[in-house]
């Protein structure tokens, strides 16, 4: 099981931080212009999922997969986004997503009078708690070829 | 200095104090043990044993807490100097707030964090979070109090809180709003879960008044942002 | 008759003046002074200390031109904390006295103070080799520190604990100890050197 890459957004919409630990094709196009299109993309599939729903339940989370990986979302209520891609198996990144956003997110951006709201997270502590985060899952550890 | 204190079945054995130190009572100092003692072992562990625990006690600092005065005397000092770089008490309440504010939508997420709340569905339900959230950071129980008739608009009354310790206000700054933050924590933190309040204080134990009473009013319901270019 | 015209005359103004002050009596404030003073034990929520000291941070960071002033503006916030928090500390702890030799006011700042602050005492207390007037207190993990990330070209210069420098300054001008504390980061520790001033080494020699 692998985790790919993970991008987190901030209520605005704003890319805030994007990290990757096994990307093995390199994007064509700048890390700005994908973080666009991926949240473009995460609010429309949202806007239908709600639009076409058949239960009357709001859900702050969503996957879709494709035969190769899976982009899993989660969303605090106030508003941070958390798109994660991961390959088929992985167990549980909802949970996982939300305790980055506990753990690591409001411990180590929120309470960081250096971390200015809005612009992109430049942390080492930040990032280095993120990988140990990461590197502690389940998805992370078992990894098949 | 070498004492010996007790024999007990014919086994001697030796303590070595240090001066003040009543031999049934050890604390520093060593005990030496001549043959099998097991009375002595055992009253060695136990009063190990109180001691580790006596140790854990005076310890007891909860690494999520932070001592109250150190809070306080932190945004007196803040407050302070606030009035020190404005030159008007207005333009100090409305730092204040603002900084209340910046506060509120960090203190947010915390929240969300600890409690895995969902967004409230109402007034009611916002009082009674709000209520909660006061009783987790500040050890503080509000009373809600004054709803409106729709149910938009309602008190949260305090005895006394942490900021207002130690403080008396100087005439030159009688119209100061010293809790002025407080307000502006609740509005920054309903605006992040896409409620706009409007937050004053109508009532400080600063000022005379018998207690503290801040008005909290719902005006809107925002809606999440949609990135530039979809509808 | 004339005699009893004075004594009216007397009493009416003293009567009026005393109607005065218990009018003006319900209308006052309590004094802080008639209030008394807690034990100190509550507690708030660190993530509030945090965020408040995250916006002091910010607040004199947007006022200041150079990390040097970023450094001197919290350290002046710190010193207003320290100025007023040894008063507390002093009465609760050390029953009204406070120590005259230097070295206990040091070891009363690494334990006690730092205990009643920050819930545990300070690692270090170390003079130094050459200075008869500086002296380090310190701390591997300043609570100030603990959800701050410098970046790595200021890690050797900015550090946040210049607050904490503040309140130590605070605590011994109080105490009667005149000295310059500034925050360094050495080593992956907060060093918070303390230099004193001249006269409090000379006194401390004559002081046995």
């Amino acid at each position: 099981m692998t985790i790919h890459n993970l991008y987190i957004f901030d209520r605005n919409g704003i890319l805030v931080y994007y990290g990757e630990w096994n990307r093995k094709k390199v994007p064509s196009m700048s890390k700005e212009e994908e973080g666009k299109l991926v949240y473009g993309m995460i609010i429309s599939l949202r806007g239908v999922i709600e639009k076409v729903s058949p239960l009357d339940i709001k859900d702050n989370s969503f996957h879709y997969r494709t035969s190769k990986y899976k982009m899993n979302f989660w969303e605090s209520p106030s508003g941070v986004k958390f798109v994660m891609n991961t390959d088929l198996n992985s167990p549980n990144v909802k949970e996982l997503l939300r305790s980055i956003y506990t753990q690591v997110y409001v411990e180590y951006v929120v309470k960081n009078p250096l971390c200015v709201q809005g612009e992109f997270i430049n942390s080492e502590l930040f990032a280095q708690k993120l990988d140990e985060v990461i590197k502690a899952s389940l998805s992370y550890t078992s990894r098949t070829v | 200095m070498v004492k010996q204190v007790r024999q007990i079945s014919g086994v001697s054995c030796t303590v070595q104090l240090s001066k003040r130190i009543l031999s049934d009572r050890i604390v520093a100092g060593t005990v030496r043990i001549h043959g099998p003692n097991f009375f002595w072992l055992k009253r060695r562990s136990q009063l190990d044993n109180a001691r580790k625990m006596s140790r854990q006690t005076a310890r007891i600092a909860d690494p999520k807490k932070v001592n109250s005065e150190l809070f306080t005397l932190t945004y007196g000092a803040l407050v302070s100097q606030l009035v020190r770089d404005y030159e008007s008490v207005d333009d100090v309440n409305k730092h204040l707030e603002r900084i209340g504010y910046n506060i509120g939508i960090r203190l947010i997420e915390d929240f969300l964090a600890r409690t895995n709340f969902p967004r409230c569905h109402d007034m009611r339900d916002a009082a009674d979070k709000i209520q909660q959230a006061f009783k987790l950071y500040l050890g503080l129980s509000p009373g809600i109090s004054n709803w409106s008739n729709g149910n938009e608009e309602f008190s949260l009354t305090f005895e006394s809180t942490p900021f207002a310790e130690f403080v008396e206000l100087p005439d030159s700054c009688s119209n100061l709003k010293y809790g002025n933050i407080l307000p502006g924590v609740v509005r920054g933190a309903c605006e992040m879960v896409q409620m706009e309040v409007q937050s004053w204080i109508i009532q400080d134990t600063l000022k005379g008044d018998n207690i503290t009473e801040l008005r909290i009013r719902f005006i809107k319901k925002l809606e999440d942002a949609i990135p530039a270019g979809e509808d | 008759m004339p005699n009893l015209q004075i004594e009216t005359e007397k009493i009416e103004p003293h009567a009026s003046l005393s109607s005065i002050i218990s009018l003006n009596q319900s209308k006052a404030k309590t004094s802080i002074l008639d209030k008394s003073l807690s034990k100190g034990k509550q507690e708030v929520h660190l993530s509030c200390f945090a965020l408040l000291f995250s916006e002091i941070v910010q607040y004199c960071q947007n006022r200041s031109s150079s990390i040097m002033d970023l450094q001197n503006r919290l350290s002046d916030m710190g010193k207003q904390v320290g100025l007023k928090l040894i008063d507390l500390i002093v009465l609760r702890e050390k029953n009204y006295k406070r120590d005259i030799k230097l070295l206990p006011v040091l070891l009363f700042i690494r334990t006690t103070v730092w205990k009643t602050l920050f819930g545990k005492e300070a690692d270090k207390l170390e003079n130094s080799v050459d200075d008869p007037k500086q002296y380090y207190i310190i701390e591997k993990e300043p609570l100030v520190n603990k959800f701050i990330s410098i970046p790595k070209d200021q890690k050797k210069s900015l550090n946040c604990a210049s607050f904490n420098a503040g309140i130590v300054e605070g605590v011994l001008e109080t105490s009667g100890f005149p000295a310059k504390v500034v925050a360094q980061s050495h080593k992956g520790a907060t060093y918070y050197v303390i230099t004193f001033d001249e006269s409090v080494v000379v006194r401390d020699k004559q002081v046995e």
